[in-house]
């Protein structure tokens, strides 16, 4: 079936919105004719029927959690509870204004200085800050602390920043927006960080060392204390990317592991909702060290009374427009406070009891290049189904049709034909059992009826589409023409 | 409570498959020094106890018995009831980044629209999917301008602009070392035209201007970006979306370059967020843009679909050559947005741009009518004013309050020279019950003070 | 003809220099969509990035062979970025620079690496 856009349905005169009284003691108000728009305003009309038809058919194109196991590695696809959303939509809490007087919203304030508080005691760090609004901005935030750190320090020759060759894609990134010039690091063969290749490349000349552990092939680097030491030897400090927290809450403390500054992807490990790519939020924590260099504004206790904390001299200053995404991490403080420590412990157990469950099952239809156990999440290669033709894009395309969303495909780009599959701790047994079961079919499909595979999906609202066409010939918005 | 599935029948046979007797095996590879200690106790609260705890902290916040007139920024609209609907829905809620095209159609597609929406509002070529918000997407903007003049290190912006925004661009801005100009603003709240010209020069890669400024005033655009074009520099205009329901298109203004904050469309206040940051650009300009961008193509058959696109320009495939390092948008709330701009539709934004006008108008001119109370000047607005009652501002919010109203946000605490000025927001949400109350307060306030003073 | 490590070819004639992808890059990086050529008069050292060549995957840096100015660029490509795919080493050309030192050409490969 064709959607039509909703530019497309437009009907003249329809719409479905209604606006409040109308009196003469507003309307005898005219706007000066020479600042009015003279273009026309190319949106569509439509009425309320319509327009909820519309959306309606839309999500019947759409999958989420709620529909289907979403085994995509490197992002935490677990439940999102409802109850989280009736927490977010309380009107005591969305309406209130981000420059509210203080007395006003002491509710969000609390809310704010306890999140913070639990995020450090699972992390072992002794501040933080609930402003960056994705991982990446977390990412940055954390980066920018660092270089003040050193700066402030008069250590102006620190340029460069190691980062893994096997990193997700916003750490490299982040460190070239934050002013600095990246160094890669070699992974070894047996999955972990290369130690003798960092030695080679940290030097006094070393700002920080980027590293997620478990790392994004979802194995935990058991030297990390000694990688810490060689960082911090040189002068440089250990940045943790948070990605992959659901591993390893409440286990271990990235503290304990040597890292100064973190971020927590808080749509990852705690639960708030992807919707079709964020909104997020990316709090960033970290030691006594770093703490000074906190974004503005901060919240503090005094008492049973919270105050803002507007200013600060020496803090690196603001990096967004006001609170940060408030309204994600509110989500995510209810479901902390449902979990409690323990119940936040018990998501890294399972979390990583699923993976090597179905790494086990798994193992014996595709190359695992690191046999050993994994943590929350493993990595396969499809490459032994290239001699038939069929690609790990392909595999991955035909799990659709089975009502099974994808794992993620390429990433990290240092394995070849690479996916990389996170179950999380909410799917129960009998869905990764049914997971083996697809696999099993579609590698059955591959030895008799491999264009099944090759030419995937079938079953949903489109076939294979053409990304070529729309790189070269880009259509980025609805045309009148 | 927790939300694990498997209980202890899954969990034996899983360990036996895996053949280990504990969970705890699982992490050998984890040095014993480092490891946490088990917790014995279960400090977890039930659904119930939970949604109670949350309501004794909501029950703290007292912000929703007023009536407010901040804005600053943040707008309070009205927010369609069926936004709330939509975006709650499973399929969007849930859903993750609309990599695998053919299982994400209707996200694409939703963004597509988003795009469009934005176009059709700003009158620009090309939008993206979204950033966090107004002020990155300004900082965003600028660093745009600055990749497409690599030899050029210098941007000019308005002394007006939101100084949150400010704060943020000078952020990001610091890691290059780039040098920025400030335009100075006169007494009217509008930014002095001569200093702008002298300002923006060859060396120049972008100026920035917000519309209206964060004094609420709408300033001489166009002449700047006139001057701009012919020195080769680049335009960016910061805008509240709804202001291209009455006043010129960004476009109609010269520019090169639209970013702002579509929260004024379908979010709810939420204490500051989630918003979202939308940023536009003529086409020459659209390989610069950061963030994701969702493109029209073909199936297999030949039938239409969408698809994430020019996906180089981004941080999974660029790694530090990236355009941004954003991953993570907002794309839900740009969801929500788009489900109010096309709820109001083409005839709606008109109209809901001009009653936001005029009831700005009829409470800004009833108190400029009121005896002690000085204005800023004479300058065009949209939305938003301010005024001084010739006390301090904790005078002014302390009397309101008796009234059950926030007047205003405290301009003072922002620029100094505005000591005492309260920056005064109105929307479609008060009516004239509501503005007339105003009026009264500020009355009583000022006759007040005029007896104390005899 | 000579060749680079980094899969660039680059043929000289009256001090000026052709440069382009190999047949392995071109295949590598799959349907090339976009090419980012580089501006005209614009001065390269030897291994300087020069243009950047985009499929929907990746995106790889195109490193010129030899020092030079930029005096020529291939504006086919802006239409047709699909004949770095179908011709790498002909019609596929991406930039003409005026060489600064021919004598960079001896340190070049003969055959593709």
């Amino acid at each position: 079936m064709i959607h039509k856009t909703v530019f497309e349905i437009s009907q003249p005169g329809q719409h479905a919105y209604s606006l409040p009284k109308d009196y003469e003691a507003f309307t005898q108000f005219k706007p000066d004719e020479k600042l009015l728009r003279k273009d026309h305003i190319g949106l569509p009309e439509i009425s309320e029927l319509n327009l909820t038809r519309h959306f309606c058919e839309l999500a019947a194109c759409n999958v989420g959690i709620d529909n289907q196991f979403y085994p995509l590695g490197s992002c935490t696809m677990k439940l999102n509870p409802r109850i989280n959303e009736w927490c977010a939509s309380l009107p005591g809490f969305t309406r209130t204004h981000p420059l509210a007087p203080q007395d006003t919203i002491q509710g969000n304030l609390q809310v704010i200085v306890e999140l913070i508080d639990i995020l450090c005691k699972i992390t072992g760090m002794s501040a933080g800050s609930l402003l960056p609004c994705a991982g990446a901005q977390g990412e940055y935030t954390g980066i920018k602390m660092i270089a003040e750190y050193h700066k402030k320090n008069g250590d102006t020759k620190r340029t460069k920043v190691l980062i893994p060759d096997d990193a997700h894609g916003t750490n490299p990134a982040t460190a070239a927006m934050a002013g600095f010039t990246t160094v890669s690091i070699r992974t070894s063969s047996t999955g972990n960080l290369d130690i003798d290749h960092l030695k080679e490349m940290v030097s006094d000349r070393t700002a920080a060392l980027m590293l997620t552990n478990p790392n994004t092939l979802g194995l935990f680097s058991t030297n990390i204390t000694e990688i810490a030491k060689v960082v911090h030897e040189h002068g440089g400090l250990l940045y943790y990317d948070g990605a992959n927290l659901n591993a390893i809450m409440n286990i271990v403390k990235p503290a304990s592991m040597g890292f100064d500054v973190m971020h927590i992807n808080l749509h990852k490990t705690f639960s708030t909702p992807h919707g079709g790519g964020g909104p997020g939020s990316g709090p960033v924590l970290c030691n006594e060290k770093l703490k000074k260099y906190l974004p503005i504004p901060r919240v503090e206790k005094i008492e049973n009374h919270y105050k803002i904390i507007w200013d600060d001299i020496a803090s690196i200053g603001r990096i967004c427009s006001f609170h940060g995404n408030f309204g994600i991490y509110l989500r995510a403080y209810l479901y902390a406070k449902l979990h409690g420590h323990y119940g936040l412990r018990r998501i890294a157990e399972h979390a990583v009891l699923n993976a090597n469950y179905l790494k086990a099952l798994i193992g014996k239809y595709f190359t695992v290049p690191f046999p050993q156990p994994c943590m929350h999440e493993f990595v396969i290669q499809a490459d032994c189904y290239l001699d038939q033709g069929v690609r790990a894009i392909d595999i991955a395309k035909r799990m659709l049709d089975y009502g099974v969303y994808a794992p993620t495909i390429y990433f990290p780009l240092i394995i070849k034909e690479c996916m990389l599959i996170e179950p999380t701790e909410s799917e129960s047994k009998a869905t990764l059992d049914r997971f083996i079961e697809i696999i099993e079919k579609i590698i059955d499909e591959i030895k008799e009826n491999p264009e099944l595979v090759q030419r995937a999906p079938f079953d949903k609202c489109v076939l294979r589409l053409d990304e070529v066409q729309a790189a070269k010939h880009p259509i980025l918005k609805h045309s009148l023409t | 409570m927790d939300f694990i599935s498997n209980q202890k029948v899954q969990i034996d046979a899983m360990l036996a498959t895996l053949n280990i007797n504990s969970i705890e095996k699982l992490f050998d590879c984890i040095p014993k020094e480092l490891l946490n200690e088990k917790l014995q106790e279960d400090d977890g609260l039930s659904e119930s106890e939970g949604m109670l705890l949350m309501q004794e902290i909501v029950a703290k916040n007292t912000f929703g018995n007023l009536t407010s007139y901040l804005g600053a920024g943040a707008y309070e609209h009205h927010v369609p009831a069926l936004v709330g609907f939509i975006c709650s829905k499973s399929e969007f809620l849930t859903s993750y980044t609309p990599y695998q095209a053919e299982a994400s159609q209707g996200m694409l597609q939703a963004i597509f629209e988003f795009q469009s929406a934005i176009c059709a509002l700003t009158g620009m070529d090309v939008s993206n999917a979204s950033l966090y918000d107004g002020a990155t997407a300004c900082a965003e903007a600028l660093l745009m301008a600055l990749r497409l003049n690599k030899d050029k290190n210098k941007v000019v912006i308005a002394g007006s602009l939101h100084p949150n925004y400010r704060a943020v661009v000078e952020q990001f801005l610091s890691s290059h070392q780039t040098k920025i100009e400030w335009i100075p603003f006169d007494n009217d709240g509008k930014l002095n035209l001569n200093t702008a010209k002298r300002l923006i020069d060859e060396n120049t890669a972008a100026v920035l201007l917000q519309y209206p400024n964060f004094l609420g005033v709408i300033d001489d655009i166009a002449a700047v970006t006139a001057h701009a074009k012919s020195c080769n520099v680049l335009s960016v205009i910061c805008a509240n979306p709804l202001v291209y329901g009455l006043y010129a298109s960004a476009k109609e203004l010269g520019a090169d370059i639209a970013v702002g904050d579509t929260q004024p469309f379908g979010l709810p206040l939420q204490y500051g967020g989630p918003y979202v940051g939308y940023i536009t650009c003529s086409k020459e300009l659209m390989r610069q843009l950061p963030g994701r961008i969702v493109g029209e193509t073909v199936d297999l058959e030949g039938k239409r679909g969408f698809v994430l696109t020019l996906q180089a320009r981004e941080q999974h495939i660029r790694r530090e050559k990236a355009t941004s390092n954003i991953c993570t948008n907002q794309a839900l709330a740009a969801l929500a947005s788009l489900v109010a701009i096309l709820w109001y539709g083409k005839e709606g934004i008109k109209k809901l741009a001009l009653t936001n006008y005029q009831r700005t108008a009829y409470l800004k001119s009833q108190l400029e009518a009121v005896n002690g109370i000085q204005t800023m000047g004479n300058a065009p607005f949209f939305n938003e004013f301010a005024i001084s009652f010739g006390c301090s501002f904790n005078e002014v919010d302390a009397h309101f309050r008796t009234y059950g109203i926030s007047p205003g946000v405290d301009l003072g605490q922002y620029f100094p020279q505005y000591k005492g000025m309260v920056l005064i927001a109105v929307t479609e949400t008060k009516n004239k019950k509501q503005l007339d109350k105003y009026i009264e307060a500020a009355k009583t306030l000022l006759s007040q003070k005029t007896k104390r003073e005899k | 003809m000579k060749f680079t490590e980094t899969h660039e070819w680059i043929d000289v004639k009256d001090g000026v220099g052709t440069v382009g992808v190999t047949h392995y890059a071109q295949k590598e990086l799959g349907d090339i969509v976009y090419v980012e050529l580089p501006k005209i008069g614009s001065l390269v050292k030897k291994g300087q990035a020069a243009a950047v060549l985009e499929s929907t995957k990746a995106a790889a840096d195109v490193y010129s062979p030899m020092s030079g100015k930029i005096i020529e660029v291939n504006q086919n490509l802006n239409t047709n970025p699909e004949l770095v795919n179908s011709s790498p080493e002909k019609d596929g050309w991406i930039f003409k620079l005026s060489l600064t030192d021919v004598n960079e050409f001896d340190s070049l490969h003969d055959k593709e690496t």
